[in-house]
């Protein structure tokens, strides 16, 4: 049997100063708990994947400032063959590309996923080139938009937005640099 | 002097048997193995610890029953916010009905969900009320189906947004990044 031994006493009291620890429900206490823990332990890890609003949201108290209208990277994905990256800027069409569709459709016990890399890395390759916001001091972010059919399925949009968010960008937060996603995301209304 | 034929020489001309077995490497293991308690039992504290530490007594997010999310490499970390999730044709925010999506699937054009609104706009009101002075985070999390298309997900990301909640994230599925993310 295990101990717990604190010290010789010496007080000349009737109780022992050390007590005896039954070691057998002791271990059988721990492997219980362990066994419990492990049953009720979590191992499917959830994340997001953020996408900002272009809508009107409720009124201001403060109005902003008119700024100009800055670079945006429209990413469409209406057509079954290719995507069509195209840099605008107030409504004034900077560039357009086109890059093959692939659809790398993965099945995991029944669970679909949607990847391009591809189109991430052509992704990546535009912004090197275009984006206006890459300057790890920039609080601002370059912004792209989504243009959808009404009838693709979310895990395709989210395969896109995957990629869109494949290029990083440093940013300097208090003082630390840490690597963000270089785009916001929003979805076009039509 | 003889020759020897070559082999183990020390402790053999001990004369027990045992012990000569022993020594020469002939002797069996014991069947009986004995364990060290005190490792045993500081490692069994040790593992007890870590899982207490990691355990989350109020579960993960709960996901409602048919709704596949899909994967994604490029996440961030889940946040406490308003969870809208479309199971079937329902719209639940945290488990509560709040409305349905037959109306956009039959139309197939984008609309406000008012009874989503409604639902989100109270929410925002109560947040509002309980912390006075700070400002709104605006973040709502989207739960949809990987099936579900993308005009539902447009009028739901649409009426979150127009009921004050401009920060809409998806949640998905964790997938472990393939390359190390690159930047300038």
């Amino acid at each position: 049997m295990g101990g717990v031994d604190v010290g010789s006493g010496g007080g000349g009291g009737k109780r022992p100063t050390n007590s005896e620890i039954n070691m057998v429900p002791f271990i059988d206490l721990l492997m219980v708990t362990i066994s419990f823990l492990l049953i009720t332990a979590v191992w499917t890890h959830m994340a997001r994947i953020n996408a900002d609003a272009q809508v009107p949201g409720p009124p201001r108290e403060v109005e902003p400032d008119q700024v100009e209208p800055e670079k945006q990277l429209h990413v469409e994905m209406r057509s079954p063959d290719k995507f069509t990256l195209i840099w605008k800027q107030a409504g004034t069409v900077i560039s357009t590309v086109d890059v093959p569709r692939k659809d790398n459709v993965i099945m995991k016990e029944g669970r679909k996923t949607v990847r391009y890399p591809e189109l991430a890395a052509k992704i990546e390759q535009e912004w090197k080139t275009v984006g206006s916001h890459r300057d790890p001091s920039d609080k601002k972010f370059d912004q792209a938009v989504l243009h959808t059919d009404n009838e693709t399925p979310y895990v395709y949009l989210i395969g896109v937005i995957d990629a869109i968010y494949q290029p990083h960008r440093p940013y300097n937060a208090g003082g630390k640099t840490e690597m963000v996603p270089a785009f916001n995301v929003t979805f076009a209304v039509n | 002097m003889t020759i020897h034929k070559p082999g183990r020489r020390l402790m053999h001309n001990v004369p027990l048997r045992f012990v000569q077995k022993k020594v020469s490497g002939h002797g069996h293991r014991e069947i009986n193995a004995s364990l060290s308690l005190t490792s045993m039992i500081d490692f069994l504290v040790v593992v007890v610890v870590f899982l207490l530490i990691t355990f989350s007594a109020s579960g993960e997010t709960t996901i409602p029953k048919g709704v596949r999310l899909p994967d994604a490499e490029n996440t961030l970390d889940m946040i406490d916010a308003p969870i809208v999730a479309i199971a079937g044709s329902d719209i639940l925010v945290d488990g509560a009905r709040a409305g349905n999506t037959r109306a956009i699937e039959e139309s197939k054009r984008l609309q406000r969900i008012d009874e989503l609104f409604n639902v989100l706009k109270g929410k925002r009101e109560l947040w509002k009320q309980l912390y006075p002075g700070k400002e709104f985070p605006g973040v709502v999390i989207l739960q949809i189906d990987q099936d579900v298309p993308a005009i539902v997900v447009k009028s739901v990301f649409q009426t979150a947004a127009f009921a004050g909640y401009p920060n809409v994230s998806f949640m998905v599925g964790m997938i472990p990044k393939t390359n190390k993310a690159g930047g300038e």
